[in-house]
């Protein structure tokens, strides 16, 4: 992965879904060092926007670019952004240290993921299968699946969700140590995480 | 590329070996069906071409009931994204594919000794014979990993697999049963079917590569 | 548009022309008599089960290769001569096992074109079958376009097996005693005039569905904007 600085455009994003717009003509960009969260009430779109900007959907209209030197194609966008949401399951019949040895794309990963299940509180349930998980540790679970291959772009779609204190806590640390040399993306509605971000995208 | 196939296999193994529910109901399913017919059948042996096509129904319902569960599984269980973030398309395609294979194998392991042993059939052509189950069973699980794939993206309804893999599977279901008669009777073995076997797949295999990623990836 | 909507509006004088002509002015055929009458609508019937398939996935071809959009609702397209399709299909096994009785005594016997009619039947019903299963979903368009396309490579293969499975009994080697397609100058002109203005019948069909698609999709946008 180049060491180049990132950054993301959007131009004129809409999504229709059948006959409904769901939103339109969203422009938003970020850079390294930079980040961004995304609100807006239930039903307004956070989660399509987010997976415009990973590359997962396509827009109906505008398009989306991620620039490191040169403008990486859309088909490798996933190995450059570190992706979650209410919608990334990890697998049931698998343990935690199975899954992350299944996401895990660089030969460093597995050192990093001993880290992350430590700083993250999991290290104890790394053997345990993730059907037996609670949802606070799945939720943690998901997130050091999104920080695992220590990817330039990070977009988590509501990362606190489920969290005791102590994992907000931990997860805004997380952030707040990597915030320089990433560009961070969240789609929240708590304010807590609207103020670790620089700007604001409010959409509905 | 290899790496991620590698990874994925791993996986699906792991995920498929712990709940076995796939392979439990083929199986089972195989073993049912090939004890009512010799059950109904009151020991009576049946002409060799009858035979082939008996054994090549039973293959195909059981590879029916385990097939389409590789990509079924993602869509149920919801980590269908989750793949999506961490395996590219193409590898995913490659490594169902390998999976799918070796499901078939297992599958085919399971019926053809059993039908030998409750059906009395006797083999003339062995050689031909395994030839023409591997085969036929190859053909099969190569063209309908990219169906498995389009079912669990339409919901995974009920039979819906079994009806859009007939038409596909029908000239490989046909030269199987032929080829299979063949080495059941005194009949030449003709490597003709083979042949054919294996352009079929090795064609169909290749489309499919190529339009996986309008399945796989949503709009 | 306009010239389309016109051209294929000559389907009004040619059905009546090709029906007249098959029952009045063309003769009966040698060994098959009268009943042969029943060609001039078998034929173009079957010719138009085929032609309707084979544009449909080209529609899917074109669906799939066309990232951008350019071409407008090519997967509605695709659909759409594929309803078309499933129907003259229908007619043809229909029509077909008609004459089938009448001249060899049976309905039905797997002979290589009833198979070949048979197993594009069994196409269309898959594909329908899928469609109906994703009423509602983004993906219809382009997992009917694959399966569409899938389907169709595995045609030639048929092409190679059917006949070496099950002998012919199709008119052409037998309508006639010397075992060879003879149709006198009034039959051949007949027959000409009738796969036209069935063809000319699938456009003016394919035509009126696909302005029908765009005027509900249309329909639909406004009365989202209206509220």
């Amino acid at each position: 992965m180049s060491t180049a600085p990132y950054s993301l455009t959007g131009e004129g994003l809409a999504k229709k879904f059948g006959r409904s717009a769901l939103f339109k003509g969203i422009c938003l960009s970020a850079a390294t060092g930079e980040s961004l969260s995304i609100t807006g009430p239930n039903g307004s779109g956070k989660s399509t926007l987010m997976k415009i900007l990973a590359g997962i959907q396509k827009p109906t209209a505008g398009n989306v670019d991620l620039v490191s030197g040169s403008s990486i194609e859309k088909t490798q966008w996933l190995s450059h952004i570190g992706y979650t949401g209410p919608l990334v399951n990890p697998y049931d019949e698998l343990t935690g240290l199975e899954n992350i040895a299944f996401a895990a794309r660089p030969a460093d990963a597995g050192e990093r993921a001993g880290r992350l299940l430590e700083t993250f509180g999991l290290g104890p349930h790394r053997d345990k299968k993730v059907k037996h998980y609670s949802s606070g540790m799945k939720q943690r679970l998901k997130l050091i699946l999104a920080f695992l291959n220590d990817p330039p772009v990070l977009m988590l779609d509501e990362p606190g969700m489920n969290l005791d204190s102590a994992g907000t806590a931990l997860l805004h640390s997380y952030l707040e140590s990597v915030r320089k040399e990433k560009i961070i993306i969240i789609a929240t509605n708590d304010p807590l995480e609207e103020q670790l971000c620089g700007r604001t995208i409010k959409l509905g | 590329m290899g790496k991620d196939i590698l990874r994925n296999l791993r996986k699906d193994f792991l995920v498929e070996f712990r709940s076995r529910f796939a392979l439990n109901v083929s199986a089972s399913f195989a073993a049912i069906v090939t004890i009512a017919i010799s059950l109904t059948a009151g020991g009576v042996p049946f002409p060799a071409n009858v035979q082939a096509i008996i054994l090549w129904i039973i293959i195909f319902f059981s590879a029916m009931n385990g097939l389409s569960h590789i990509f079924v599984r993602e869509e149920d269980q919801g980590t269908a994204l989750f793949l999506r973030t961490a395996v590219d398309v193409d590898s995913v395609f490659v490594s169902k594919f390998i999976f799918n294979q070796a499901f078939m194998a297992v599958i085919l392991a399971v019926v053809t000794p059993l039908y030998l042993f409750f059906l009395q059939v006797r083999v003339v052509h062995a050689a031909h014979f395994i030839f023409s189950i591997a085969a036929g069973g190859f053909s099969m699980a190569a063209a309908t990993t990219i169906l498995a794939a389009m079912v669990a993206k339409a919901g995974g309804k009920g039979s819906l697999f079994t009806i859009i893999s007939f038409p596909i599977l029908l000239p490989v279901l046909w030269i199987s049963v032929s080829s299979t008669s063949a080495a059941l009777n005194a009949a030449p073995p003709a490597g003709g079917s083979l042949l054919f076997l294996l352009a079929f797949s090795g064609f169909i295999s290749v489309i499919s590569f190529l339009l996986f990623r309008f399945i796989w990836l949503e709009d | 548009m306009k010239a389309i909507s016109a051209a294929v509006k000559s389907v009004y004088i040619l059905m009546p022309a090709a029906i007249v002509m098959a029952f009045l002015w063309a003769p009966p055929a040698q060994v098959l008599g009268d009943s042969s009458r029943i060609m001039y609508f078998h034929v173009p019937i079957a010719w138009v089960s085929i032609l309707a398939f084979i544009v449909s996935g080209i529609a899917s071809i074109l669906f799939l290769a066309d990232r951008k959009g350019s071409f407008a609702r090519l997967d509605g397209i695709a659909y759409n001569s594929a309803e078309i399709g499933l129907v003259f299909t229908v007619l043809t096994v229909i029509t077909g096992s008609i004459w089938a009785r009448i001249s060899w005594g049976v309905f039905w016997n797997w002979d290589p074109r009833e198979t070949s009619i048979v197993i594009i039947l069994l196409i269309y019903i898959a594909y329908f079958s899928i469609q109906g299963a994703m009423a509602h979903n983004d993906n219809r368009g382009r997992i009917g376009s694959a399966y569409l396309i899938l389907a169709m490579i595995t045609l030639p293969f048929f092409a190679f097996l059917v006949p070496r499975i099950y002998p012919s009994l199709h008119p052409d080697p037998i309508i006639n005693a010397d075992r060879t397609i003879f149709l006198d100058d009034r039959m051949r002109s007949t027959l000409a005039v009738a796969i036209v203005s069935f063809t000319v019948f699938y456009c003016n069909i394919l035509h009126i569905m696909n302005r029908m698609m765009k005027l509900q999709n249309h329909i639909e946008e406004n009365r989202h904007e209206a509220d």
